[in-house]
């Protein structure tokens, strides 16, 4: 996927005023996380569950290489062909030649946000596939030619009426405005595509190393369907989605739907263990599993690591205030919210997101919802910090910080500044609030008052008044 | 939960008063209310002037170098013993969890800055946890709703203590907005850097305000309040911020410098 992080100041003032996008954004995320706030109070152990998911990801990132080795030798045991692809320019290598190997022309994809950063469909169809996403949101946004927005939902920023006219242009379909037609529509241009397509294309939310099997977690039927009626199976997914064992999978499972729309367990769970058996009605004939590196070997030796535990839940894109202002796109690249913040300049590098870590108020209301407890305020904090070692803010506000700081140093002339602002404070504005600044105050002024210094400053009234110095 | 300090209840209560620099510029009625309080509770409050600011704003932006030159003083200007107490849960929290991230890496400063991080407390936690106060002695009367700020409800874990001392207030109706704890949009350099996701927010927030027909809108958290009254000031609504202390102070006309 193209890459625009920083530009998310420009991307989130056209956000502000898209109305359809702001009606869609209070609408679902006001909906998300009253279901999930509702999930979470009626199970009593969902912070022990909690705390436990966390602990498990934390073991698995400690010894990554040994999990991800023995669920290796199980998928290869079970008859999975297991790829690893170190950058994306692999990922689409790899993907390509197996699509060629296979003979494939047709491939149906199901839900996968890991595949969006390597750009996997535009490598496929370079190949001569055609790609068709299957999940409901995605078909939507394939046919606008747009990107996901939402890590679960990726057409939330879609009303139905702007689906009824993709549904028009693109599928022949009469317009309607009813969600059940809509659906049917879409239903049943894509059947015809799991009937006819050669491969299926999956992500996947955990991989359990001690049987080697792909967990997928889906509202859908698309990703059941896509995953056992085509001739080949392909799924793409990052290497931290390890887990240790299946035992560890309900952990999981509890927190998941969950945290992500209030379901205690989502329509379907497919847990894809291999190739189909002699004996077994369906599945796949042959099985692929593409692993992910694509920065997270690096993101794992760092001070960022617990990042990793990531189980893409989108609970804090919902519980962002800034997230729910402005929506996914505003982001720019493949993660938004509060993940997206953190996660988008450890796998692109920094210099091309440093908007990215900024984008954010501290208010710490996702770290109250993450799932796995992932530290994402003290994150955006420690990038902000890193920009600055990186060279990467600007003159003015370094020489602003510094000025500041210099004052601060001592309270001598801190008390001389406050005695002249005072009095120009009281002088321009009788007493009220002020309406105008230059920058980089003049975006505050812009809608609020900036208020003004007292004549007084409380150190120099208790001076006064107690007749003390220190 | 009661905090155990060690000391005889009965005897001298030593306060150091953490002004803030935001308050000691904009508000200065706040730290005088915060004194006044502290004082109808037995505190002995004294007021180390050669504090400046915490350094917030430079750690929240990113700049370490500057913050941790602001925090060498701060922690230079407060004397060994004793409470610290701030009209500010997010000033506070600064100093509870900042600090011991911009001195992780100087043992001697990281041990001051943990051991000033014990012995710091936001008013009403203050009050409510340490001094176990119920009655807050105000006559400050009318209609109040409150804004959670984030650093004092996420930050410190404070939630019910500023609505104890709200509640025990006889002449103040209550009233809880919807939303309390989402942000208002301040964010410190946030606010500078996104003016217009901020106000989006901000505006969000003065609509829930409004919809509970208070007069009065207060938290523990000057900046939430200038942000929260700037919006407010400019379209000219009909509800007055003012910050907790000022409330619990008494002081019914409600201040001008309070925004
Ligand atoms: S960071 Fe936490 S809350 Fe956000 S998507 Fe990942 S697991 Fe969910």
């Amino acid at each position: 996927m193209e890459l625009n992080a920083n530009a998310f100041g420009r991307n989130a003032r056209k956000a502000l005023l898209d109305k359809t996008l702001q009606e869609a954004l209070g609408r679902t995320t006001g909906r998300f996380q009253a279901h999930r706030d509702a999930a979470v109070a009626a199970l009593p152990e969902f912070e022990a569950t909690r705390e436990r998911a966390s602990r498990i990801k934390g073991d698995v990132l400690d010894h990554l290489d040994t999990y991800l080795a023995r669920f290796i030798e199980e998928a290869e045991k079970r008859g999975t062909i297991v790829h690893v692809a170190r950058d994306a320019a692999q990922a689409r290598e790899i993907a390509a030649r197996i699509a060629w190997e296979e003979g494939i022309t047709l491939a149906v994809k199901s839900k996968s946000m890991a595949s969006e950063e390597v750009s996997f469909n535009e490598a496929l169809q370079g190949a001569g596939v055609t790609v068709v996403e299957s999940d409901l949101g995605e078909f939507i946004i394939q046919l606008a030619g747009e990107a996901p927005s939402h890590i679960i939902a990726p057409a939330v920023h879609k009303t139905r009426e702007e689906i009824s006219l993709l549904f028009e242009r693109h599928l022949g379909e009469p317009r309607t405005d009813s969600i059940p037609e809509l659906v049917g529509m879409a239903r049943k241009h894509l059947r015809a595509k799991f009937l006819s397509a050669g491969m299926g294309v999956s992500g996947g939310n955990f991989l359990v190393a001690d049987t080697g099997s792909v967990v997928l977690v889906t509202n859908e039927g698309n990703g059941r369907m896509g995953t056992v009626l085509p001739r080949v199976h392909l799924a793409v997914v990052g290497i931290e989605k390890v887990i240790p064992r299946m035992a560890d999978l309900p952990t999981f499972l509890r927190l998941l739907p969950r945290s992500a729309s209030g379901q205690v367990i989502s329509s379907y769970v497919s847990i894809v263990t291999g190739t189909r058996r002699a004996g077994d009605p369906e599945g796949p004939e042959r099985m692929h599993l593409l692993l992910l590196d694509c920065g997270r070997s690096a993101i794992l030796e760092g001070k960022y690591r617990e990042i990793l535990k990531c189980i893409r839940c989108a609970a804090c894109l919902n519980s962002c205030p800034v997230y729910q202002s402005v929506g996914g796109h505003a982001y720019g690249w493949v993660y938004s919210g509060p993940i997206g913040a953190v996660l988008t300049p450890l796998l692109v590098g920094l210099p091309e997101a440093a908007a990215l870590p900024d984008a954010s108020t501290l208010c710490g209301a996702c770290a109250d919802v993450c799932p796995v407890k992932i530290p994402l305020p003290d994150f955006l904090l420690e990038l902000r910090s890193d920009a600055r070692e990186q060279g990467l803010k600007t003159p003015g506000e370094i020489a602003a910080m510094k000025g500041y700081a210099g004052v601060m140093k001592r309270a001598g002339l801190l008390e001389a500044i406050e005695r002249i602002a005072g009095v120009l404070g009281q002088f321009f504005t009788k007493g009220k609030g002020i309406s105008g600044l230059p920058y980089p105050f003049s975006g505050w002024t812009e809608r609020r008052d900036f208020p003004a210094p007292a004549a007084e400053p409380f150190r120099k009234q208790w001076k006064i008044k107690r007749g003390v110095t220190r | 939960m009661p905090y155990t300090t060690g000391m005889d209840p009965k005897g001298p209560i030593p306060v150091s008063l953490f002004f803030t620099c935001l308050a000691d510029a904009f508000s200065p009625g706040v730290c005088t209310a915060t004194v006044e309080v502290l004082e109808r509770f037995g505190a002995t409050v004294r007021v180390p002037l050669s504090q400046t600011c915490c350094g917030q704003p430079a750690f929240n932006s990113g700049n370490r170098k500057e913050a941790r030159a602001m925090a060498r003083k701060f922690l230079l200007s407060f004397p060994d013993d004793g409470f610290i107490v701030t009209p500010s849960g997010s000033c506070a929290a600064m100093v509870k969890h900042g600090y011991p991230v911009l001195f992780r890496d100087e043992p001697r400063m990281l041990a001051r800055a943990r051991a000033i991080g014990e012995r710091i407390f936001e008013l009403s936690q203050f009050l409510v946890d340490v001094l176990g106060v119920t009655d807050p002695k105000s006559d400050f009367s009318g209609k109040v709703t409150y804004h959670d700020s984030c650093h004092l409800r996420r930050g410190l874990g404070v939630i019910e203590a500023p609505r104890k001392l709200l509640r025990a207030v006889p002449g103040i109706e209550f009233v809880e907005m919807e939303e309390s704890d989402r942000c208002c949009g301040f964010g410190g350099v946030f606010s500078l850097k996104y003016p217009q996701i901020s106000c989006k927010m901000t505006e969000r927030k003065v609509e829930r305000i409004l919809a509970t027909g208070a007069s009065y809108v207060t938290s523990g958290d000057l900046g939430c309040l200038l942000n929260i009254g700037g919006l407010i000031s400019r379209i000219g609504y009909p509800v007055k911020t003012i910050h907790l202390a000022e409330i619990l102070a008494g002081k019914t006309a409600g201040k001008e410098d309070a925004g």
